[in-house]
């Protein structure tokens, strides 16, 4: 047991699971297979597993899915990571292809792939295409692809493993801003599931949802709101598909009260699924949610520091729909 | 079906037009036995550019010894001065490919009949020899509410109608096909325009440069594909993602001409370029050229580097999987882009030292005045975020709850 960045549990997970599968293979562009945290040994899956299945590739989003997904149909565990330099450009081979193939064979494909998404969101300056966030919903949307957003980095190495474990396509969203966020991770491995949200603080005044880069922003907030004598429940979604609406509605119906918070854009941000799916099942609730305006990320940091939803305005948005 | 032409021209010997076979031989002597000497080929390589006049020379390397200047200063003010904030991807060492290239295009005029560029990530060289002014993009590079784009596109989505420039591009690939597609409609509407695409190395393997490839050449597109090959994308030697030690010859898989040529040197390059905007021009098709460059700073920022002194050096931490050697780097800097033009120029006698020393301290003192007068102008209102999501009108703010 020791600290480690979400980034090293991610890897530190892979690592133990292609020592496991001694044919399981990793692709990768610009990030280099290498990931360090103090105290800990440098994991550099190249150097360990070799190029033959641990591939730099060139500059080719298409390839990584693709190629991912064809090792997967001949029953290779595969894994591939996509900065978010080119996150969008597989869509055709995960939507398209991941997403359906089981279900038109009749059952008969299988597919034990992981594509890990990158997405940035966090960074003023970056411009339009850098600093984005939108895909959570995108990928959600999609029916036969599990799609996981840990916030954490217990989370992150264990539903790591459980993703790398399952026979279906698992897209593993990893927003970069929280790629060096460090907490107390086991050496060994161990599983998280795929399909539970998590329930961070208990209360009963207000429900806040959230998910992935947004949670440590709804801590913070929470944090000010129970101090300031508000009774929060906050919720990591951690699976956008499926999503957790069992934990979602019980705690609505506990608090009758639901903000939702996404750095997405506000329109079918992962945010209005949950308050569609709490609104069919609880009555007599207020709702709310936050969410980036339905526009691209500017560069200027004036305009974009203005737009990106942060903690104060989840608190002044709980303060609104409690009072 | 349209019937594969094998005499498709495929190296640039057979792409020499009339006119300079008649100026190589007289440059040569007629039936010139005499092997390629140095001499041979000296003139081989600057035929175009020989012929340029004077003032066009000058401006050629006044425009690379502002791209230099320009770029010097970002990676100065990023090491010093926390008040320019900016996010930089330099092109030092790569200027005469961008400056050769967009003077052999057309650059000023109405939008509808200047020729257009696609540039990267990597932007202030096409912006700069396309002939945006320097002192909106040092505002554009600092977020202000007066920049080229007025705050919005920062670095990486630098873009200048006025000019042809369409503009940056973060994402490495996409443009090639774009802007084939905007060479589609120049031979629709019967325009003598041309599009060019500006990529690196590492565009070689995405699938958009086959696109580009394979459309322009079956639809015999004005579009020209400028390669700069500076050894590395990212952090990542282009071995890693191409087969070919010259990516040129990837274009004759698709029966277009690939070229390759000295990116170091502004007349070669310029040369080239002429050959095929003429050839685009005359409904030949399109032309890939592949420049051997080098970039002297880092994939993106300036470690390794110091205020006042050219270039990166060292060991770059992000560089896992291979990293430049700081004598490959060494090596390159005896071949400088800014050098190469200014001996030329007079050897040419088109210049002396005193003139070539008083171009460059006019050139200093024109990027300086455009930083300067960025650092006076307005931050961008916050609230302007809303706008130009569309031609008309705002979006609603939802981050406030």
């Amino acid at each position: 047991m020791a600290q480690k960045s979400y980034m090293y549990a991610v890897y530190e997970a892979v690592q133990h699971e292609m020592r496991q599968r001694k044919d399981m293979t990793w692709l990768f562009e610009l990030t280099p297979a290498v990931a360090s945290s103090p105290g800990v040994p440098v994991i550099n899956l190249e150097k360990e597993f070799g190029r033959t299945r641990v591939n730099n590739t060139g500059i080719d989003e298409m390839w990584m899915a693709g190629a991912t997904l064809g090792a997967g149909l001949v029953g290779t565990t595969a894994v591939t990571y996509i900065p978010y330099q080119g996150s969008q450009i597989p869509f055709e081979m995960i939507q398209n292809h991941a997403g359906k193939l089981h279900y038109m064979s009749g059952g008969d494909a299988s597919m034990p792939v992981v594509f890990i998404i990158e997405i940035s969101g966090q960074s003023a300056g970056f411009g339009g295409q850098h600093s984005d966030y939108e895909c959570d919903s995108y990928y959600a949307h999609i029916p036969g692809v599990k799609v996981i957003i840990p916030s954490r980095p217990y989370d992150a190495k264990g539903m790591m493993v459980s993703a790398i474990r399952d026979p279906n396509p698992v897209v593993f969203l990893f927003p970069a801003g929280l790629r060096q966020l460090n907490e107390e991770v086991p050496d060994e491995q161990y599983t998280v599931p795929l399909d539970k949200a998590a329930v961070r603080t208990t209360g009963n005044d207000l429900t806040i949802v959230s998910s992935g880069a947004g949670m440590p922003l709804v801590l913070d907030a929470s944090d000010q709101l129970q101090k300031a004598g508000m009774k929060v429940e906050v919720i990591d979604l951690r699976s956008l598909k499926p999503i957790d609406t069992e934990t979602l509605v019980a705690s609505v119906q506990k608090t009758k009260r639901l903000l939702t918070f996404d750095q997405s854009y506000y329109t079918l941000c992962p945010g209005a699924e949950v308050i569609a799916r709490v609104a069919e099942n609880v009555d007599g609730a207020r709702y709310k949610r936050i969410a980036f305006p339905d526009a691209p990320p500017p560069a200027s940091p004036e305009m974009f520091g203005w737009m990106r939803p942060n903690a104060s305005h989840i608190v002044a948005a709980a303060r609104r729909v409690v009072g | 079906m349209p019937a594969f032409d094998e005499n498709t021209p495929t190296t640039t010997k057979q792409m020499l037009s009339a006119n300079r076979r008649i100026f190589l031989q007289a440059v040569l002597g007629a039936g010139a036995a005499i092997s390629l000497s140095s001499k041979a080929a000296k003139a081989d390589i600057d035929y175009w550019a020989m012929n340029l006049p004077n003032e066009k020379l000058i401006d050629m390397y006044s425009t690379i010894l502002r791209i230099r200047w320009f770029d010097r200063t970002l990676a100065d003010k990023q090491l010093s001065d926390r008040s320019f904030r900016n996010l930089i991807h330099l092109y030092c060492g790569q200027e005469a490919v961008a400056t050769g290239v967009c003077a052999a295009l057309n650059n000023k005029g109405p939008f509808e009949q200047i020729d257009v560029i696609y540039g990267t990530h990597r932007p202030t060289g096409h912006a700069i020899a396309k002939g945006v002014e320097m002192k909106k993009l040092a505002a554009e590079y600092n977020f202000k509410a007066t920049g080229l784009n007025r705050g919005y596109a920062g670095e990486m989505h630098l873009a200048d109608k006025s000019v042809g420039y369409i503009g940056a591009d973060g994402i490495v690939g996409p443009a090639a096909v774009i802007a084939a597609g905007s060479a589609f409609a120049f031979r629709a509407r019967g325009s003598k325009q041309v599009a060019v695409v500006f990529g690196g190395d590492g565009t070689y393997a995405t699938p958009a440069f086959h696109s580009s490839m394979n459309n322009a050449s079956l639809l015999k597109l004005p579009f020209i594909y400028v390669l700069e090959n500076n050894l590395y994308h990212q952090f990542a030697h282009y071995s890693y993602s191409s087969p070919q030690k010259d990516i040129a010859q990837a274009a004759n898989t698709y029966r277009v001409p690939g070229v390759v040529v000295d990116g170091q040197d502004v007349m070669q390059v310029y040369n080239r370029m002429k050959d095929a905007v003429d050839r685009a021009r005359a409904g030949e098709g399109p032309t890939l050229i592949e420049a051997k460059t080098y970039r002297y700073y880092a994939h993106w920022g300036a470690p390794g580097a110091e205020v006042g002194k050219l270039g990166s050096f060292g060991y770059d931490p992000q560089a896992i999987t291979s990293w430049r050697p700081e004598r490959e780097m060494r090596d390159w800097l005896q071949r400088d882009p800014v050098d190469i033009c200014r001996n030329t120029l007079i050897s040419w006698g088109v210049i002396d030292q005193a003139k070539a020393s008083a171009i460059e301290a006019a050139v200093k003192q024109e990027v300086k005045e455009a930083f300067d007068w960025e650092a006076q102008q307005p931050l961008c209102k916050p609230e302007d975020a809303l706008k130009h999501v569309f031609v008309d009108g705002t979006v609603a703010a939802r981050q406030l709850g």
